[in-house]
């Protein structure tokens, strides 16, 4: 059989194309674990330059231009290179230069949050209002441990929804028949979570990081925590708070995560974000509270300060 | 003819030969126990939660019951224990036993650590990472969460993790509570090569301690479905004068309701730790 050039030509031209629009597709035979579940495992990053609620000047637009993202790109990456000349005050409270922060991606959105269309967290119910005007952040006393926020205490990061910070936003999934581990890097803690239909704790056992519950559905992980402690919040919610998350694989480098929160007690409406996760390098152990000389700081300053 | 005979009789010879070795070798080798593969795998399934039974994490050597604080009581006494450490003997170099008693004399006492710190030595009662082996036989569970290329390892106590690499083989870059750990399969025994751990956890409550030069090979073999033989060597030249082992099973909790939960401990170890900073007023 001979082949006209031109067909060789344009299935040449076509092949990268289809090969693309290929790996965006949901897996249905590639991503597949030895015993036949989605395959999510591997090392990942949700770092990203979008964030979580939309900025005023984009209105109701919910995607980027090129340009736009291009721009955006370059900004960060100047921005987090900046460094003052060395030793110099500025160079000291810059501390955190580039080597520090992980640019992340933008992720082409103009919000993380998705619904509602506005980009934004819904307006608080008359009982969340009442809850932040009571908050005591502003109270700025150093008398003990427990007066600084959780993440200086080295408890924990920031309860879930895991939404990415300036650094160290890698994760680790590792599968078993019936299981699902995500350990996340900061603050070392793995969350085993099972993928049976298994009822939830008892309602007294509260935990920093809930207890959740997982199912496939289709290719998609789909996790549902409850049990919430009420020493932490999410934005402000009581540790009633609902969440579902989603792990959606979309290419081998790449896994689609979104979550959706609810809780009347706080918000007039439930709301969802997406953010993309990227393949990432390896992972290193994030001891915190071993040794934590910035609180012992903290507070022999405080002492200090007092006998002035 | 005669070489004929010649012939039988070396063939019967060889038989019996091959057929002694083979039985003996049989008898040797063939494991007791065939445990279930991890599914759409050639190697043994060890996911599950486990936990160890025992008392080392008082103290790894043989002990008698001891007294604890006297105002609780026989609340925190400390169970006799027969010892995981086989022959029961640390070949301690001489000063390292010295600092062992040290260790144990300042464990929940105050004492200048550096310029900065003032506070007990026991790592544990600060709710560290408890370090390899350690972890494995603390009076927590810990689920084992085995995947094809990698492994995780969730350990209750202070939120330990481990992630340990069946598909990696380059060595660690730094040094870390829990350790940098590659493993293969021997067989049905699992077989992890800890280095990289830090100087900074101990072996148990009896301040059993080891350095950085610490180097510790883990074996866990399926015994029967709901126990693993768990045996770590432990290499440390700057501390022992030979390498030494433990062994001991883990076994698989079978609680209707089992399930891994959290043991966050940092809120629980700030006083010990930060108490003598507290403003008077405030105490």
């Amino acid at each position: 059989m001979k082949m006209r050039f031109g067909s060789l030509l344009a299935i040449m031209l076509l092949m990268p194309l289809y090969a693309a629009a290929q790996s965006e597709k949901p897996a249905t035979t590639v991503w597949r674990t030895p015993w036949g579940d989605p395959d999510l495992q591997g090392s990942w990053s949700n770092a990203t330059t979008t964030p979580l609620q939309r900025p005023a000047k984009y209105g109701a637009r919910e995607f980027l231009t090129p340009e736009e993202r291009r721009e955006l790109d370059k900004e960060t990456a100047v921005g987090t290179d900046k460094r003052g000349p060395l030793g110099s005050d500025q160079d000291v409270n810059d501390a955190y230069n580039a080597f520090w922060w992980e640019r992340g991606w933008s992720d082409g959105r103009t919000s993380l949050i998705y619904d509602p269309a506005d980009g934004r967290i819904p307006a608080l119910t008359p009982e969340g209002q009442k809850r932040r005007r009571n908050r005591s952040d502003d109270d700025e006393s150093y008398n003990g441990p427990e007066d600084l926020p959780l993440y200086t205490r080295c408890v924990i990061r920031a309860p879930l929804p895991r939404v990415p910070t300036g650094y160290d936003n890698n994760y680790e999934i590792v599968q078993a028949p019936g299981y699902i581990a995500i350990f996340q890097e900061q603050m070392h803690e793995t969350r085993v979570i099972p993928l049976d239909s298994r009822p939830h704790l008892e309602s007294n056992v509260r935990q920093w990081l809930g207890d959740s519950r997982g199912h496939w559905e289709g290719n998609t992980l789909v996790v549902e925590t409850t049990n919430f402690s009420d020493q932490t919040s999410f934005e402000g919610a009581t540790k009633n708070m609902r969440l579902i998350e989603r792990w959606t694989r979309i290419a081998d480098d790449r896994i689609d995560y979104r979550f959706t929160v609810s809780d009347p007690a706080t918000w007039t409406r439930p709301w969802s974000a997406v953010i993309t996760w990227h393949k990432a390098g390896t992972l290193y152990e994030y001891a915190c509270h071993e040794d934590n000389y910035g609180l012992y700081g903290i507070l022999a300053g405080a002492r200090a300060q007092e006998k002035k | 003819m005669r070489a004929n005979i010649r012939a039988i009789v070396r063939n019967l010879t060889a038989a019996i030969a091959i057929l002694l070795f083979t039985t003996t070798s049989i008898a040797l080798q063939v494991p007791a126990y065939n445990a279930p593969r991890l599914k759409g795998t050639t190697h043994p399934d060890l996911n599950g939660l486990w936990q160890a039974l025992n008392e080392a994490n008082w103290d790894i050597q043989a002990h008698a019951a001891q007294p604890g604080p006297p105002q609780f009581g026989a609340l925190f006494a400390v169970p006799a224990g027969s010892g995981i450490v086989e022959g029961n003997e640390l070949p301690y170099q001489p000063w390292a036993l010295a600092k062992k008693k040290e260790n144990f004399e300042n464990r929940l006492v105050r004492v200048k650590v550096d310029d900065v710190r003032l506070e007990p030595l026991d790592p544990e009662a600060k709710c560290y990472m408890p370090g390899v082996p350690r972890a494995t036989y603390m009076p927590f569970p810990f689920q084992i969460i085995q995947g094809n290329n990698r492994i995780v390892i969730a350990y209750e106590f202070a939120s330990a993790s481990r992630i340990i690499y069946l598909d990696k083989n380059e060595p660690s870059v730094t040094e870390s509570f829990m350790g940098w750990s590659l493993a293969r399969w021997e067989g049905d025994t699992l077989v992890i090569d800890v280095t990289g751990l830090n100087d900074k956890t101990w072996f148990d409550r009896a301040g059993n301690f080891h350095s950085d030069a610490l180097h510790v090979i883990e074996r866990y073999t399926p015994k029967s479905p709901d126990m693993l033989w768990y045996e770590a060597t432990i290499d440390d030249p700057k501390i022992f004068t030979r390498p030494w082992k433990m062994s001991f099973p883990l076994y698989r909790r079978l609680d209707k309701t089992a399930q891994f939960l959290e043991f966050k401990c940092v809120p629980f170890a700030e006083e010990l730790v930060y108490g003598h900073l507290r403003k008077e007023t405030s105490k």
